[in-house]
């Protein structure tokens, strides 16, 4: 009896999640969308890996950085990469990131009382070919705004993001255009600067950071050496 | 008097009553205040000529750096350092107050402090705390008996060492000495080793980070190597900076109220007014 | 076509020696007594048109329903069994606001064909929900989507085309005919009603009244027209 009920008392500590750390942000611009992540990948105190993606090309103009717990990550990313193949064979096209906006959301929700153990911010160009992103939290709420951050760093970074790139109110009307006025160079630099600076007060976010810019022309990476204690 | 059990004096051993009290706060749901804790890497090894002490200067509170150049090295007489690990106020308490013990009985004795000294005030102290006083220490010095290293855990238990590690980062470090240390080694090996050991916790373990100290304690003499080692330097800085423009900061309206005005009683004439 | 005839004709999901599926070409064949539908493609939109074959003055019109509503953006037009084309109808509009629920944005025209198609094709599978014949049933489908207006015929195969202009039904020789003679790619949306209801007046037996023909325009939404509105057309005739 008395062993069973240690193997019990096991059982109920144990969790399913882990929180592997990390940090996504991505900024809409006019006619491009910046999204980046740091490579840094930990559980509790220690690094796992220093060189770990967590930006997933969903389609050609649609984008996902997810935060969290990697294993849901990648189950996730496996679900929506499965589902967009689906589709093109259906509809003979690339889905558009507002499609994808939509069933990133669904497949979210549809795990409602299990959720994915995931933060993501899904960037890329609309069907006008202007930049939009796409934030969310673990069970599907969603919304479309300028920029956006999420991770352990998420909260580090969103008030100078407000600061540099303030965009109206959502609930405006009539509805205003919420990407930044900033050039896609001046983009890239402010992401640069806002990762180095949360690399400083965050332990989860470090190493390295992938910078991803989708625009008219197609798809870019860029890396920057971030510090690595 | 119906009370009268309860106002007898205690009859001796310690009172955890507040321990029990907060226990059952925490059961309720009451949150306790958070700590700054040291996640950190600290080491000590004894040399040919004396010991020398590391440090990391990270300091954290849960994911969140909040002192990017602490120090951990604390003085406790001029010839004894000692690196603390944990809640921070704990080892900042603990070294100051045993430090001023040291420093009255240098008065009453006239003599040099002893490292066991330190060693006993220190593990007496942490063990009538049963553990609640989260201090890790590597307590090391120099006196008339010769070069000491010594480890001492939150509930009071301490080791004697030629070379130890504490902290989160304790392994990390730990596998740089235990794969190259070797007795006698020369204070520039020595320095090597400590700064070897303490990079190993800055950057595999995220609870350290930052900068080396060190400390070097021979006989008669001491080196504080205050940032001996800055291995993290800031990887990008934006080329044109930032500059906050007047009106970032949205003014909803505007109101003022002004100041009420002082009425001056003249002494004497106060009838009059 | 009837000569080599025998007990293939029976099963659905049976091939003739020759490599038929009589039972298909036989719902083929209920097409051909059915009503005449066309539908052009013009630059901004797709005029359908269908005779409504009010056989008695008892009738009430409007609950001759050939046009439907697929989803805001695709309409459609059909000839044949109507009540089969309910269903197709109706799955497709399942379809369109699946589509809608799980991508935000609407069904592009060929992607709702083509889930028509595919339950057109699912006769004779022997579970609950499916048919046990083919469906006696050709559609005109009409949308707009981020490729223009199109236009989609389809029939009892499963099968389907995109055309300028198409007619189904017992009129669809003379129609078809007509079309090719005076279907023109650059027509403005009043010609292409003007040209439809011509070709229905062709080939219908009765005068062609505000009663006894429907039009519908996806333009690039969806609008089936008032008695009024088929007026006004009829008077430009």
């Amino acid at each position: 009896m008395a062993a069973t009920e240690g193997i019990k008392q096991h059982h109920s500590t144990w969790s399913p999640y882990d929180n592997n750390g990390g940090t996504c942000i991505a900024i809409a611009g006019s006619n491009y969308c910046v999204i980046a992540a740091d490579t840094r990948m930990s559980t509790g105190y220690s690094i796992l890996t220093r060189d770990y993606s967590k930006i997933c090309n969903l389609a050609d103009k649609c984008v996902m950085a997810s935060s969290g717990f990697q294993a849901d990550v990648k189950a996730l990313q496996k679900n929506l990469s499965a589902r967009h193949l689906i589709y093109q064979h259906q509809h003979n096209k690339q889905m558009s990131c507002p499609a994808m906006a939509q069933l990133l959301s669904n497949t979210l929700y549809y795990k409602r009382f299990f959720p994915y153990y995931s933060f993501n911010v899904l960037g890329g160009l609309d069907n006008e070919g202007k930049g939009c992103v796409f934030t969310y939290d673990a069970v599907g709420s969603y919304e479309r705004v300028g920029y956006g951050a999420q991770g352990t760093g998420g909260t580090l970074m969103m008030p100078v993001l407000d600061n540099q790139l303030k965009s109206p109110s959502p609930l405006l009307l009539p509805a205003q255009d919420a990407t930044t006025p900033l050039s896609e160079s001046e983009a890239v630099d402010l992401v640069k600067d806002v990762f180095a600076s949360a690399a400083e007060r965050d332990i989860y976010t470090g190493d390295g950071l992938e910078i991803v810019v989708v625009n008219a022309e197609g798809v870019k990476r860029e890396f920057l050496e971030l510090r690595r204690d | 008097m119906a009370n009268t059990a309860i106002e007898l004096p205690p009859k001796g051993g310690f009172s955890f009553d507040l321990c029990r009290r907060n226990e059952m706060l925490a059961k309720k749901g009451v949150q306790s205040p958070s700590f700054r804790k040291t996640g950190t890497t600290i080491v000590g090894l004894v040399f040919q000529d004396g010991v020398i002490l590391g440090a990391d200067t990270r300091a954290t509170e849960g994911p969140i750096v909040c002192d990017k150049n602490c120090e951990k090295i604390h003085y406790m007489a001029p010839n004894i350092y000692c690196c603390g690990a944990g809640t921070a106020a704990d080892t900042e308490a603990v070294t100051d107050m045993v430090s001023s013990q040291l420093e009255l009985h240098r008065y009453a004795t006239g003599r040099e402090s002893r490292v066991v000294t330190a060693l006993t005030l220190l593990k007496s102290h942490l063990y009538s705390y049963q553990g609640h006083v989260s201090a890790a220490l590597v307590l090391g010095g120099v006196d008339c008996t010769g070069p000491h290293l010594h480890t001492i855990y939150p509930h009071g238990s301490t080791d004697t060492l030629p070379f130890a590690t504490m902290g989160s980062g304790s392994l990390a470090a730990m596998a740089m000495f235990e794969s190259r240390y070797r007795e006698g080694m020369t204070r520039e090996e020595g320095i090597k080793l400590v700064c070897q050991a303490i990079c190993s916790g800055i950057f595999n373990d995220l609870g350290s980070g930052s900068n080396v100290d060190v400390c070097v304690i021979t006989k008669g003499q001491k080196e504080y190597l205050r940032n001996y080692e800055l291995p993290n330097p800031r990887t990008y800085v934006s080329s044109k900076g930032y500059s906050f423009a007047k009106g970032h900061t949205e003014v909803l309206s505007t109101k003022i109220t002004p100041l009420k005005e002082h009425v001056k009683i003249i002494e004497g004439d106060a009838m009059e007014e | 076509m009837f000569l080599t005839r025998s007990e293939y004709d029976r099963g659905v999901n049976t091939f003739s020696p020759e490599g038929r599926l009589f039972q298909v070409e036989y719902a083929m064949e209920a097409i051909k007594l059915g009503s005449t539908a066309v539908g052009l493609k013009t630059k901004r939109g797709i005029i359908l048109a269908v005779e409504k074959r009010i056989t008695s003055p008892l009738l009430e019109p409007s609950s001759v329903e050939k046009i439907m509503e697929i989803d805001e953006h695709v309409g459609c037009a059909m000839s044949g069994l109507i009540a089969d084309a309910r269903t197709l109808v109706e799955h497709a509009r399942v379809e369109t606001q699946n589509h809608r629920f799980s991508y935000g944005e609407p069904m592009s025209t060929e992607s709702t064909t083509q889930a028509l198609c595919d339950l057109a094709l699912r006769f004779g599978e022997g579970d609950e929900d499916s048919m046990s014949r083919p469906f006696g049933v050709s559609l005109l489908i009409a949308g707009h989507d981020e490729n223009g207006p199109c236009l989609y015929y389809t029939d009892p195969s499963g099968t389907f085309w995109q055309c300028d202009a198409k007619s189904i039904g017992s009129g669809v020789e003379a129609a078809d005919i007509a079309l090719k003679e005076q279907y023109r790619k650059d027509m403005t949306l009043e010609e292409a009603e003007t040209l439809a209801l011509s070709i229905l007046k062709q080939v219908m037996e009765d005068k062609v009244t505000a009663n006894n023909v429907d039009i519908a325009s996806v333009a690039p939404t969806y609008h089936l027209y008032t008695p009024a509105e088929v007026e006004a057309v009829i008077n430009r005739l």
